[in-house]
């Protein structure tokens, strides 16, 4: 593979590297160290095994890193080739994969899904620790149009490299339209459980996001179904929104998102002015058997609105909410946890209906009301949700 | 080469001088009796003022090979340790033996003076510069030696340490040498740390800019130890105390580090009235601290005491009421230098109070829990704040053994990875507090209980936190950033690691290449 120009990615941020490449005769690589020599080696085994893999022979390779890990350095450097060279077919081979990962259910548990800027190495660096039930990768609104590729390959190793325990983790592309194909190229590689497709307003969208999946999957040998979370978030995507979640088998979620849909009606943040949409979201999900999750909370300081503002989102129907600093995430998971009371309710209700049944007994009363199927299932779901969180449930079936 | 309780081979002497390994944290049995201070009188109406630190010098007779000592309240911002030194090598001086509690990265200047001989031997906290020069090797005479703030008092009261004249920052004093740091433009908080130096020094010179008359109230410093009084335009710059991360933290794998401390703390049952324990002044120990506060005020629990380094958190906690007193050694803030002069239970400690080993008690042991760091931990949970992984000598001990040695549990804050180096060794690279007295390691990654806390075990899995094994969380940060690569070390010795108790639990050598 040739180089064309001289290019450049990353920066000299904490834990980023900055890479620069230009054309030369043969190769050279020279190494600045923030932790002088206790990883110059290693590091420098990082660039010429990446260039090797990519064919490069003639190029002068600097890199200047401030504690960026391996991964970190190969994403840096693959994008300044990518730059340097145009792209090609090089860049579209899967990803060596180092992390293990399975499938995920598509009914699994989504109370919480934290965005991560998709080009920030210093936030990226801990990524793996944080725990939500959903991370969300973001390639879009966090990255600025002319890092989108420097974002792609980072994402992509980040991917390939981490280990995220029992985390979901999902890229948030671009509109297809405005990038997200490219993305869906290089991140795919990176084998992420899903992808979130933003400002989604009709079916068609989603129906080609599937089509691109297909197609990718077989390329990068991906071993799963690639789940996507339409993101609604304007009017438009409301009224559309049982037709999103019907689009695909893919579809396992529809997300709110408020910013824009508040641009877009003109309407404020209260409660009373985003109803209509949450409501919409949560029928238009539940009538399709998938779930959905509310928009995010700002207010990083704020936990108690978060806690609030999460139980009214559940009380709706929601089964997640969006986060946008990891903190928030266990006032949300806080906040989807049956209280004692609901527990102690649904006890009551299935141990009153089991009896009844027992019994031969048609009508069923709990606590002086009625208790027909539709509440029978209801406090099934809560005993399943506590136990599924590893609460004490009690020999309640 | 005699090999210490941590398995660290320490030499039997240097300089003639003989060293004591290491043998347990409270192995050591005190023998003798402390040292005595020369008999001085002062007559009435006699003056003690003089008009510049070289009269001083004059007067007390400061000459070749002489030791000189400092307290570090100012921290930063010190400016005294700079004239004095000064001083010194303008009237040809040399040879000096440098005893400050701690000297800072403004203290960089000082690396001139130990080049052209003024100051040949250092033995206190070098944070930052002066620190990476000594690790070069050959700076010194004889290497440096560390101790903790107890240790410090032990080494002057048993007479290990001879002062012959210390020299006294203070930002209020009377021309009698009644002497605070709670007062006057530059004050900084309490300069107990002198308190030890007055009493045990040949010659004691209190400095000020700010002279009040007499009497300077309140005197932590008290007259009748005092041999003069100079005045200079400046003894310290106030805004130099708060260097570091004395803000809570804003960084999720702090954050996340914090909230898993606080949990362990609540999960061992630790968070009850009268409770006991020390706050940091670190990023993560604020955090963990403001968790704890507000699980106080949620519970209605108060504690008996906290114990500071203070900073405006701790001191808001005493206003709030959380906190029944605040025992108070540094001030890391303005604001909590403002406390201790407005709050009657904010009290000042000297480190006798706080953490001496040859006392008939310290307040460290009352502690119930106490959040500290660390550059590194190892798998026998020994932990290192003196050196970087690198072998470059960068920090001080501060109270670190002290609190470690004393609290019921002692639980160190680190992430797994800094930079991109990962902080869980096999073993560390300098053993500051043995691994005997740390009870619970929190990462980002989980808590590891040394096996010697199986009951605080248990009361973390029963809380449902995630309890991990340091080999487990080793391997997860290695997997991600590989192993560093590990300096080489020489013969040479470039400092001593004393444990509280006088003996050596560990040293540092000069690093001369890499594996």
């Amino acid at each position: 593979m040739e180089l064309k120009r001289e290019a450049g990615c990353g920066s000299e941020e904490r834990s980023d590297a900055l890479v620069r490449v230009r054309p030369a005769g043969g190769l050279t690589i020279s190494v600045h160290s923030k932790t002088g020599p206790m990883y110059a080696d290693r590091i420098r085994e990082v660039a010429e095994g990446t260039l090797r893999a990519l064919g490069v022979t003639g190029a002068e390779v600097e890199v200047r890193e401030q504690g960026a890990y391996d991964h970190v350095i190969r994403a840096r450097l693959l994008c300044a080739l990518y730059r340097a060279t145009g792209g090609g077919e090089a860049f579209r081979r899967p990803a060596p994969i180092a992390a293990e990962r399975r499938g995920s259910p598509k009914g699994r548990l989504r109370r919480s899904r934290l965005y991560v800027p998709g080009n920030n190495a210093r936030v990226l660096a801990f990524v793996d620790t944080f725990g939500p039930d959903c991370l969300l990768l973001d390639l879009e609104d966090s990255v600025p149009p002319g890092e989108k590729d420097a974002a792609r390959f980072l994402v992509r190793e980040v991917l390939a490299t981490m280990d995220f325990g029992d985390t979901e983790v999902w890229v948030r592309i671009n509109p297809l339209d405005r990038g997200g194909r490219e993305d869906l190229e290089v991140v795919l590689a990176g084998r992420p459980h899903g992808v979130c497709l933003p400002k989604a307003e009709s079916p068609v969208e989603v129906a080609e996001l599937a089509g691109l999946l297909y197609e990718l999957e077989g390329r990068y040998g991906v071993p799963w179904l690639t789940w996507i979370m339409p993101i609604i978030e304007s009017p438009k995507g409301v009224l559309a929104a049982p037709e999103i979640a019907a689009a695909s088998e893919r579809v396992v979620c529809l997300a709110f998102g408020a910013e824009d849909y508040t641009a877009e009606v003109g309407c404020g943040r209260s409660w009373e002015a985003l109803l209509w949409a949450r409501s919409g979201i949560v029928a238009a999900a539940a009538a399709a058997g998938i779930q959905a999750s509310d928009t995010v909370f700002s207010d990083i300081e704020d936990e108690e609105g978060l806690f609030e503002e999460t139980r009214r989102a559940k009380d709706l129907g929601f089964a997640g909410k969006g986060a946008i600093h990891p903190l928030q995430i266990e006032t949300i998971h806080r906040a989807f946890a049956p209280l004692p009371e609901e527990l102690e309710w649904a006890r009551g209700v299935v141990q009153a209906a089991e009896e009844a049944e027992r019994k031969g007994l048609g009508a069923v009363s709990y606590q002086g009301k009625m208790v027909d199927r539709p509440v029978v299932a209801r406090a099934k779901r809560i005993l399943e949700m506590a136990r599924t969180l590893g609460m004490e449930v009690g020999d309640a079936a | 080469m005699p090999r210490n309780a941590v398995g660290r081979d320490i030499p039997e002497e240097i300089g003639g001088k003989p060293l004591r390994p290491f043998q347990g944290a409270f192995a050591t049995v005190p023998q003798g009796r402390k040292v005595a201070p020369p008999l001085k009188t002062t007559r009435p109406g006699e003056d003690k003022v003089l008009p510049s630190l070289e009269e001083a010098i004059r007067r007390v007779g400061l000459s070749e090979g002489m030791t000189i000592s400092f307290h570090h309240s100012f921290r930063d911002g010190d400016l005294l340790v700079l004239q004095v030194v000064e001083a010194c090598a303008r009237m040809g001086i040399g040879d000096l033996r440098l005893f400050p509690t701690a000297l800072f990265p403004c203290h960089q200047p000082l690396i001139r003076h130990i080049e052209q001989g003024v100051v040949t031997r250092i033995e206190g906290s070098m944070n930052g510069p002066v620190g990476a020069f000594v690790s070069q090797g050959g700076k010194l005479r004889t290497p440096a030696v560390l101790r903790s703030h107890g240790g410090r008092w032990r080494a002057i009261e048993c007479g290990e340490v001879h002062i012959d004249v210390a020299f006294i920052a203070a930002s209020t004093a009377d021309p009698y040498g009644n002497a605070n740091g709670m007062w006057g433009p530059n004050a900084c908080g309490p300069i107990s740390f002198s308190v030890p130096d007055s009493w045990y020094a040949d010659h004691v010179v209190v400095v000020t800019d700010n002279l009040v008359p007499y009497p300077a109230i309140p005197a932590e410093i008290e007259q009748g130890y005092v041999d003069y009084v100079v005045t200079v335009d400046r003894v310290g710059d106030p805004g130099g105390i708060a260097t570091g991360t004395l803000r809570i933290t804003r960084s999720p794998t702090q954050l996340r580090i914090a909230r898993l401390a606080a949990d362990a703390v609540i999960a061992a049952g630790l968070v009850r009235d009268g409770m006991g324990f020390q706050a940091g002044a670190g990023g993560i120990s604020l955090a963990a601290t403001d968790f704890i506060a507000k699980e106080m005020a949620r519970r209605g629990v108060r504690a008996n005491f906290a114990i500071g380094g203070v900073t405006m958190y701790l001191a808001d906690m005493l206003k709030e009421g959380l906190v029944g007193a605040i025992l108070d050694g540094q001030a890391f803030d303005a604001r909590a230098v403002e406390y201790l002069r407005e709050h009657p239970r904010h009290l000042i400690i000297t480190p006798g109070f706080y953490a001496d080993y040859n006392s008939r008690g310290c307040a460290t042991y009352m502690l119930d829990f106490a959040f500290l760091g660390g550059t590194e931990v190892d798998l026998e949970f020994n932990v290192n704040v003196n050196t970087h992984s690198d072998g470059q000598l960068l920090h001080g001990i501060g109270g670190h053994q002290d609190v470690a040695a004393g609290a019921k549990v002692t639980i160190i804050t680190i992430p797994t990875i800094r930079g991109r180096i990962p902080t869980i060794r096999e073993q560390v690279t300098t053993v500051t507090t043995p691994g005997e007295v740390v009870d619970l390691i929190v990462t980002e990654r989980g808590v590891a209980v040394n096996p010697g806390r199986p009951d605080l075990a248990e009361d973390l899995r029963r809380a449902g936190l995630p309890v991990r094994t340091l080999e487990e969380m080793k391997a997860e940060a290695e997997r991600l950033v590989g192993k560093a690569k590990k300096p080489l070390f020489g013969d040479e010795i470039v400092a001593l690691i004393q444990w509280r108790d006088g003996t050596v639990i560990d040293v540092v050598r000069k690093v001369v290449g890499w594996e």
